[in-house]
């Protein structure tokens, strides 16, 4: 294929599989869906049906929702080369490095692999970590060590000198996450003119969504200084940049920061009182956003990015209400976690 | 040696106990593939070994850590084969565990005295940039009442942002030095209580300090000279560390090569995984065995097993052919070939072995193509001089070269020369029409024994109607032979011949018909995939049969590059001459030679492999030691 027909295949699949995006109105019908009726609507009847034990259940649901957004992956992954295709796939090593945090807990834990891989996503092999390999290693550093010589040699690298000097989980999830992110950023500057704008954009809306969060989490949650706070975050956002970033790190209550957050970034988490509650707006927000780049962009991998990044958030939705209702948990409670009562009113 | 060898599925019913012997047993013999399918399933519930294979995995994993480290003597004590039981392997992993620890911390220390010495370079540098300046480095590093200093050394893309982060907790950072993906940096704040805020965010930016000696300013000789004392320690000390791992691999050798033994020994046990079932003390192994190895199988597992066994064996039914591992007679002679012909894929059981008609009809085409005595002479000297690199590619280079050194006798061409030596058979450029007959009915020829060879396939395989309908079978080779005898009749005589288009007309209208009945569709599109298919065939034989031509057309380009080799030689004076006559015919070696190597690749796999091979088959794994 041709760059001219690539993009346009890659278009028109966006458009096709951007019809399965959640509306607000679909969110709200799929609310008022019973159990039996959404697995039938998404083709999961077999697993529900299935007499697995609930922590099992909860991981094959998972595992098929996930399984439907590596597809859909695939198949945008196709038409593209260079570096936006490089930049799809980092974005979906995200997956891969819960996998790593989560065999990083095991090694602490000493669990084995049996015992772990049901906690594990299955991935496909582009991204897929050496699971046995990495369990078989002695000690956290040694695992790191093994990941040095290959894609996540950079996350791997920085992660291990941090455990070196702090030997503690919580600094490793940290700098994993703040890696992933630096590599994200780095990829959408090294992208071709039509696609770099967009997908700055794109990348500069994840990152403000990330930085808001690990921000309020960090200097509050886990009582950091503003100084480390700071280090942790990764100034590139769209809207938040390093002046406001060093601005809200010093401020010292959870309301003052949301205060003096952007109007734009304001409005969404204005009310919230945690953490939690602003991660459902910013959410609810960000999907919308990428509904517009999905229509609008000029750049056929911001679209696809777009997409994913849409479509996983969709599928996160989904998974929390099929959790919800297997646990019979109260409707209201469900309803509040999917829709937040602002964003109820505005659909 | 022409297919694969005939196999059973064998099944040992046999005591829990003597898994790991029997399986070391099998492994022995090398000749029995495990078949993992839960056939057991029902009457054998459970799979034994677990902790085994665990045990095994992480002894595994360790062991080859250490290898990397520690030389030692790897060879298998045949005398010595006995099954490793679970505790021995426990107490070998364990082992293993320690003796890897050690040599961890060995590797620590390789690293410890490496940063150091990196840390010692980093400071000299440092103090050659502020050699210049009266600024005394060592002063700032001493404890103040008012500041607090720290010079050390951050990745040069975290500097910015360690800057304005240590900026928030009332610190300045400057960069003072910059060097590969490392700045080195002062650090400077007042001393407020801030201290513990600081040092949290310099270790979360792997901030690396420099230790700069106190007597600098005062005594700067002093201070370069015990910079220099610090790094002759060091280098003295890595000898030693150096030294003391030599006597430690020395020491662990011995035992490492007898935990090299257990693990060997161990693996047939670990490798048969789920091909092994058992219930309570009763178990099975199942798994794929040559029928004429059965018998031996049984006598060996008798002398050496102590306790009773059962051994069942069975041919393999018609649903299981598919999964039957393909055992293919090793033949020294053939591997150059063998390992080619895998490169296109593995033959099913049952299926003809191609490897010795793609070795002889390699080799013959090979000299087709590129017949000279003097060419070849060179590739059979290559081949013979570089035998250790090329291993047991040399056969291949060995016969290739001769292949074009006899074909280069029937041409009577070497080194080009075509007037050298006496033509045995023909000079390829005398009669260009003879030599591109002669490729073409070598084509025929070639085609019509592969035709014959899926023939076999199908048969083999329980399939009459591919032999008789499918494509390249009776049919079509009919439907071939027919064309060619028409060609054959209007090349004669004008005219098509009625025979010939009787054949031909019948088998084409038969494949016709048979399309028609085997797609699936709507009436018009059967039709219309029922003539396209048939038309395929004819056009398909047509196709391969032309590409043949290019057996002659590579044996004439290799005349014409000569002769216009010999033109230029011809332009120059006798240095010059001799000159662009060997640099020539080492561009026609190279060249053409590599080009007739791949072009005869290409005959084989697509005029010959696609029609008979499918490449689909599964390799034959036995347990080994």
């Amino acid at each position: 294929m041709n760059s001219s027909a690539s993009q346009t295949y890659l278009k028109t699949r966006v458009n096709i599989f951007a019809t399965q995006l959640f509306t607000d109105d679909r969110i709200l019908e799929l609310l008022d869906m019973s159990l039996e009726e959404l697995s039938g609507t998404f083709g999961l009847t077999g697993i529900i049906e299935s007499s697995l034990a609930p922590q099992q259940l909860n991981h094959a649901l998972e595992q098929s929702l996930l399984h439907s957004l590596m597809s859909d992956l695939s198949v945008l992954l196709r038409p593209l080369d260079g570096t936006s295709r490089v930049l799809l796939i980092y974005w979906s090593r995200k997956f891969a490095l819960f996998n790593l945090k989560t065999l990083i807990r095991c090694k602490l834990n000493e669990l084995s692999l049996e015992e772990v891989s049901s906690y594990l996503h299955h991935l496909p092999d582009i991204i897929r970590l050496p699971h046995e390999k990495l369990l078989q290693a002695e000690n956290i550093l040694e695992m790191l060590h093994l990941l040095e010589h290959g894609p996540y040699q950079s996350i791997a690298r920085q992660a291990r000198q941090v455990y070196e000097e702090k030997n503690e989980p919580f600094s490793l999830d940290a700098a994993i996450d703040r890696s992933y992110f630096q590599g994200m950023v780095k990829y959408s500057n090294s992208n071709s003119q039509i696609d770099r704008e967009g997908l700055k954009e794109l990348i500069g809306m994840l990152t403000d969504r990330q930085n808001l969060l690990w921000l309020l989490r960090y200097r509050f949650m886990y009582q950091l200084s503003s100084g480390e706070t700071y280090y942790l975050l990764v100034p590139f956002g769209k809207t938040l940049d390093r002046n406001r970033l060093m601005e809200l790190v010093n401020l010292d209550s959870f309301q003052s920061v949301l205060e003096k957050l952007p109007p734009k970034l304001r409005r969404i988490v204005s009310g919230t009182t945690n953490a939690m509650q602003a991660r459902q707006r910013l959410d609810f927000s960000l999907s919308r956003e990428m509904r517009r780049l999905i229509r609008f962009s000029p750049s056929p991998a911001t679209r696809a990015l777009a997409y994913l990044v849409a479509r996983d958030t969709d599928l996160k939705r989904l998974n929390a209400l099929l959790q919800g209702k297997l646990l019979g948990l109260d409707s209201e409670l469900v309803h509040e976690a999917l829709m937040p009562p602002a964003l109820q009113e505005a659909a | 040696m022409f297919s694969t060898l005939p196999m059973k599925h064998l099944r040992i019913q046999l005591l829990t106990g003597d898994l790991p012997k029997a399986s070391l047993i099998l492994a022995e013999l090398g000749v029995f593939a495990p078949d993992p399918r839960p056939i057991l399933e029902a009457e054998l519930p459970a799979i034994p070994g677990e902790d085994y294979r665990h045990f095994y995995t992480q002894a595994r994993s360790r062991f080859d850590k250490i290898a990397r480290h520690v030389a030692f003597n790897d060879t298998l004590d045949i005398k010595d084969v006995h099954a490793v039981s679970e505790t021995d392997l426990q107490l070998t992993n364990d082992w293993l565990g320690e003796v890897w620890s050690d040599c961890s911390e060995f590797e620590e220390e390789r690293h410890r005295l490496r940063d150091q010495l990196h840390a010692i370079d980093e400071l000299e540098q440092t103090l050659d940039n502020f050699s210049n300046l009266n600024i005394d480095l060592g002063r700032l590093q001493q404890k103040s009442r008012f500041l607090e200093i720290h010079i050390g050394m951050v990745a040069r893309t975290q500097v910015k942002q360690l800057e304005e982060a240590v900026g928030l907790a009332g610190y300045l950072l400057y960069r003072f030095l910059e060097r590969e993906a490392r700045t080195h940096v002062i650090i400077i704040g007042a001393l407020d209580g801030e201290s513990a805020e600081l040092k949290s965010v310099l270790d979360t930016a792997g901030f690396r300090p420099l230790q700069v000696p106190e007597a600098l300013h005062s005594e700067p000789e002093k201070a370069k000279t015990s910079l220099q004392e610090q790094q002759t320690d060091l280098q003295q000390r890595q000898q030693q560390l150096e030294s003391r791992s030599a006597v430690w691999g020395t020491s662990i050798a011995r035992h490492l090569s007898k935990a090299a033994q257990t693990l060997r020994q161990a693996a047939p046990y670990f490798q048969i995984q789920n091909a092994a079932r058992n219930q309570g003390s009763l178990s099975a192994i199942q798994g794929w065995i040559p029928a004429r190895e059965v018998a031996n199988a049984d006598a060996r597992l008798r002398q050496k097993l102590h306790n009773p066994f059962v051994l069942e064996s069975r041919n393999p039914t018609a649903d299981e052919r598919p999964i039957v591992p393909s055992f293919i007679s090793r033949n020294r002679l053939l591997k150059p070939f063998s390992l080619l012909v895998k490169q296109y894929g593995i033959p099913r059981y049952g299926e003809v072995n191609p490897t010795l008609l793609f070795a002889i009809s390699y080799i013959l085409m090979f000299g087709m193509m590129f017949g000279d005595v003097g060419h070849g002479a060179m590739i059979l000297l290559i081949g013979i001089l570089a035998r250790r690199k090329l291993g047991s590619f040399t056969l291949f280079a060995v016969t290739a070269g001769i292949s074009s050194m006899v074909f280069g006798l029937l041409y009577g061409s070497i080194f080009g020369y075509e007037h050298v030596i006496h033509a045995i058979w023909i000079a390829p450029m005398s009669d260009p029409l003879y030599m591109l007959t002669m490729a073409l009915i070598w084509g025929v020829g070639f085609l019509i024994l592969i035709t014959l060879i899926n023939i076999i396939n199908h048969l083999q395989q329980n399939d009459p109607s591919g032999a008789l309908f499918g494509e390249n079978g009776i049919l079509s080779l009919l439907l071939y032979v027919g064309l060619l005898w028409g060609s054959f009749n209007v090349y004669q005589d004008g005219a098509f011949g009625v025979g010939a288009a009787i054949v031909s007309l019948s088998t084409l209208l038969a494949l016709f018909a048979y399309k028609l009945m085997e797609t699936e569709a709507s009436p018009g599109e059967r039709i219309l995939v029922a003539a396209i298919e048939t038309f395929e065939t004819v056009t398909g034989y047509a196709s391969n049969t032309l590409s043949f031509l290019r057996v002659a057309a590579f044996s004439l380009n290799h005349v014409a590059l000569a002769v216009a080799v010999f033109t230029l030689a011809g332009m120059m004076e006798e240095t010059g001459y001799w000159i662009t006559v060997i640099l020539g015919n080492l561009f026609i070696l190279i060249l053409e030679g590599l080009i007739v190597t791949i072009q005869v690749l290409r005959l084989e796999y697509y005029e010959g492999f696609s029609r008979f091979f499918a490449g689909d088959g599964k390799a034959f794994k036995p347990l080994t030691l």
